[in-house]
């Protein structure tokens, strides 16, 4: 049998191995105070909340000697393993909720619903319904059996976080509690404090919480592949770091730029907000040993996981204003209810994409193998890479084909400032390589899977009332007003133009 | 006034030295005490260690009921270093044994983490947080308020300052002895147990100190033991009539030749084999047939228990005999460093003997065995210059019928 690809992590990445110290035995034991950079003689010693029977231990019984941990299909899953979510009410934080609750995790988290306060404010709506979290839970209940512990909470409210945390002490904290959307964060002076509010200091709090309370859990941070940019050298998106061979040449000199974190490029005040977390997060595993992976993800989409499309009570939200609608979902929405899919400039801008299903799953395969204590680590979680051009191709494609509709696709003045034409590499190997993913899902079967559901009666119904969200009227310049429609034409008239990606897997 | 028992336990020190201080009149108090009671040698468990030691003596059983076979174990079916403490334990200290009576319990070593009990407990080494160490935790504040120590700082011993060590030494036990009369009256107790630890760092950091009485620190070392003999004259002065009072130490000290890798030397006769792979024993391949682990525990890499084991049941005496015959050859500069050979069914008894180690070393005074995996050399010297050795003390304040009692006698003296 192939082995599990967490089998050989240890006590060392388990949350519930304590580290209490350093013992030096040579001499009948004498015990110091931990130093994990301690000499050999001084071996580290931890307890295991889970079996205090075994005293104090070196932190070396792999997940798959250990009884605690068992073998599913995503990997040794720590027994009834509690995971926070901040964030829970959103698009991806209610979708892990049902899958990591299906898979026998103890489920806690915490929302303050902004995210439904901001797609309000834009004067828009989730166009699959979702009801209240009370009822949310109870059907997570009802269906499924999971018991979600939920607490209203913002998570600039140190005090309630700090409260929350200590109750359920979370062994793994995932955190999507940020506001995940660049125009917003650019509409103006407000907005743009507000999401750097939210998501940097919030986040710097939760750093200092989970010293305080929690330094073995986990923060498994959403951040974007947004934070790279799109060098136009065409230099590689590497993994958060320059891998060991790296090397910097300048005036006839060269330096080793390995394991130096690569530069970041952000292209919003959203995206700085992201490369801020980043760097409050690898300080705080640099300062307190803490240990995180941050997970650059692609694009998302998609309306699938086995759970929430069990039961229309149990779906996540979708949407596709403007402010929050990412493209693909933004596109699928147009195609259906015969709106041009909108492409800003060129459309040649390449981006990196991910399935809402294979993204729980990478999220699942992380969340079961946690990083080292001190381990700031960075995964690019990406399942393809696609020019916007083509995707606007696609879809239309697919509901050409599939559902008989009539696609028509339009270049609009991009209100953005960013490269419209550029090279693009993305390097993704630690989660196929180390965490053992394997994407299930394919474009054209997502695509196809979401038309369907937003052809439903009730939520066609629900883009057509909220159509003129989707429109773009934010530019960078923070001025809202319409923008220039450069072209239309039909699917499949167009020769492709500009760069091919390449995806380093 | 009810009969009480009070233990003083002096951690690492051997009858002999005893004796001899107390015969120059360096341990006047202990002096006086062997005149008017029974003094004799102890034997220390086997292997003779803390934790074996002191887990027997305070509950009367021997390993193979108790549990506690060494500092280190090896958790099963895992090659993971574990190092039992309490919770390990499989028997009750006398203190959870008798519930209707009153305990203060304080520094007795491989009692971390404390439990709940009638009466007061203090943990000793190796105890890693004093909130833990402590029982009822109202006292962590009252501890905290006398700079309460566990153990002392042995890094100074490291940086080679045996003047700092001996400061440190005397100031811990200066605290351990504040400590014990903050309590004395705390609460009308039945037993009052403490064990001064200082004694056995001593030994390990600064035995030529003792053993050499030309060494430049002989006059600081014997300082010392005139402390420790004024702890023992102090709490001799509180006793009642009907006390019984007991002094021992859990094994002997003396001073160390050369060490001498068991486990490089299982590597050099084929018996081990390591991969590069991990860390300490995790490194053990499939091909190992045995292994050790501190101070001289030999293990048959069952097939049963390890990851990667590879003994069955039947091959297992041939593999030991073999490994006995080979042990008991090795020589250092031409002379013996094993002097004796236990097999685990001769010596200890009770439902854990399978978690025992399957041969104990006994080793010729001054060679020390040592259980570290991966060291290059077979012999080597360090700065450690004590090493244990099984002959520990008692002293009794009462009459007893055994000659040469054994630790896991001293719950029977007590009433």
């Amino acid at each position: 049998m192939k082995k599990l690809h967490n089998a050989n992590k240890t006590c060392w990445n388990c949350p519930a191995a304590k580290l209490m110290g350093n013992i030096d035995f040579r001499a009948c034991g004498q015990a110091g105070k931990l130093n994990l950079d301690a000499d050999e003689d001084q071996e580290i010693v931890i307890e295991c909340r889970r079996r205090p029977e075994l005293g104090y231990f070196e932190p070396n019984i792999t997940f798959e000697q250990c009884p605690e941990w068992e073998a599913t299909d995503f990997g040794y899953i720590l027994k009834n393993m509690k995971v926070m979510i901040l964030g829970i009410d959103g698009y991806l934080g209610w979708t892990l909720a049902l899958k990591l609750g299906k898979l026998g995790f103890q489920v806690s988290g915490l929302d303050n619903y902004t995210r439904r306060d901001c797609v309000m404010e834009k004067g828009a709506h989730t166009v699959i319904p979702i009801p209240r979290m009370t009822e949310r839970l109870k059907a997570a209940n009802d269906l499924l059996g999971i018991n979600i512990y939920f607490r209203k909470i913002d998570l600039n409210d140190e005090a309630k976080v700090r409260e929350f945390v200590d109750e359920v002490k979370p062994e793994s904290i995932v955190h999507y509690g940020e506001i995940p959307s660049a125009p917003y964060s650019m509409a103006d002076l407000n907005h743009a404090v507000k999401v750097q509010n939210n998501n940097v200091l919030a986040t710097l709090k939760l750093l200092w919480i989970m010293k305080d309370i929690v330094p073995e859990s986990t923060l498994i941070k959403l951040g974007t592949m947004g934070e790279y940019g799109t060098p136009l050298t065409g230099r590689p998106l590497f993994e958060g770091l320059f891998p060991a061979d790296a090397m910097i040449k300048w005036d006839d000199r060269e330096w080793s730029l390995g394991g130096e974190t690569t530069p970041r490029d952000p292209a919003s005040y959203y995206h700085v907000s992201k490369v801020q977390d980043t760097f409050n997060i690898l300080e705080a595993c640099k300062y307190w040993w803490l240990r995180s992976y941050d997970v650059m993800q692609g694009v998302i989409y998609g309306v699938y996981t086995e759970e929430i499309a069990s039961d229309k009570r149990l779906r996540t939200r979708f949407d596709i204003d403007e402010w929050f609608g990412t493209v693909i979902n933004r596109f699928v929405s147009q195609a259906v209810s015969d709106i041009p899919l909108t492409i800003y400039g060129k459309g040649e801008q390449i981006r990196g994409f991910i399935a809402l299903n294979d993204a729980m799953q990478c999220m699942v395969r992380l969340i079961i193998s946690p990083p080292e204590p001190g381990q700031y680590d960075v995964v690019n979680q990406v399942s393809g890479l696609y020019k916007v051009n083509d995707l606007a191709e696609t879809v239309a494609r697919v509901g050409i084909n599939k559902f008989n509709l009539d696609v028509k696709i339009q270049r609009l003045e991009n209100p953005r400032v960013e490269a419209d034409t550029h090279p693009f590499e993305v390097v993704s190997k630690k989660l196929p390589r180390v965490f053992g993913f394997n994407p299930q899902i394919s474009l054209d079967e997502e695509i196809e899977r979401m038309m369907r559901v937003l052809r439903e009666d009730e939520i066609k119904s629900r883009i057509d009332q909220k159509r003129q969200t989707i429109m773009p009227v934010t530019t960078w310049q923070g001025e809202k007003r319409k923008m220039k429609e450069l072209e239309q034409y039909n699917p499949g008239t167009k020769k492709a133009e500009g760069y091919n990606p390449i995806f380093d897997t | 006034m009810k009969p009480r028992n009070v233990i003083l336990g002096i951690d690492g020190i051997p009858y002999e030295l005893m004796k001899n201080l107390s015969d120059k009149d360096i341990m006047p108090n202990f002096k006086e005490l062997c005149k008017n009671y029974i003094f004799l040698r102890l034997k220390s468990s086997i292997p003779h260690i803390s934790s074996v030691s002191w887990s027997s003596i305070i509950t009367g059983k021997n390993p193979g009921e108790h549990g506690i076979f060494g500092f280190t174990d090896i958790i099963r079916n895992t090659y993971s270093l574990s190092f039992p403490n309490f919770n390990t334990l499989k028997c009750k200290p006398f203190w959870h044994n008798k519930p209707s009576q009153r305990h203060i319990i304080l520094n007795v070593p491989s009692t971390y983490p404390a439990k709940e009990l009638n009466g007061i407990h203090i943990a000793g080494f190796v105890a890693l947080d004093l909130k833990k160490a402590t029982y009822p935790m109202e006292y962590v504040e009252f501890l905290k308020n006398l700079k309460y120590e566990i153990d002392i700082d042995t890094s100074l011993a490291h940086e080679q300052s045996q003047e700092l060590l001996f400061n440190e030494l005397s100031r811990v036990l200066s605290i351990r002895k504040k400590t014990y009369q903050s309590l004395w009256n705390e609460f009308k107790w039945d037993n009052f147990m403490v064990v001064i630890t200082s004694t056995d760092r001593f030994g390990h950091f600064l035995w030529n100190t003792y053993e050499n009485e030309n060494h430049e620190n002989h006059d600081r070392c014997l300082s010392f033991f005139r402390e420790v003999d004024d702890f023992i004259g102090d709490i001799y002065s509180k006793l009642g009539e009907n006390d019984t009072f007991i002094i021992l130490s859990d094994h002997g000290m003396e001073s160390v030749n050369v060490n001498f890798n068991l486990n490089t030397f299982l590597e050099q006769e084929g018996y081990l084999k390591l991969g590069s792979e991990g860390k300490n024993y995790n490194r053990i391949l499939k091909e190992t047939k045995a292994f050790v682990l501190d101070p001289g525990r030999v293990y048959l890499n069952r097939s049963k228990r390890y990851p990667n084991g590879s003994v069955s049941e039947s091959e297992g005496k041939s593999i030991l005999d073999g490994l006995k015959n080979s042990l008991l050859d090795l020589k250092y500069e031409g002379k013996k460093v094993i002097k004796k050979i236990y097999e685990k069914e001769k010596i200890y008894h009770g439902p854990y003997v399978n978690l025992a180690p399957d041969l104990v070393i006994h080793e010729e005074s001054g060679y020390q065995p040592k259980g570290n995996i991966g060291k290059i050399n077979l012999f080597e010297k360090d700065n450690f210059s004590g090493m244990h050795n099984a002959n520990a003390f008692i002293l009794i304040n009462k009459d007893i019928d055994i000659e040469y009692p054994s630790v896991e006698n001293i719950i029977e003296f007590m009433v």
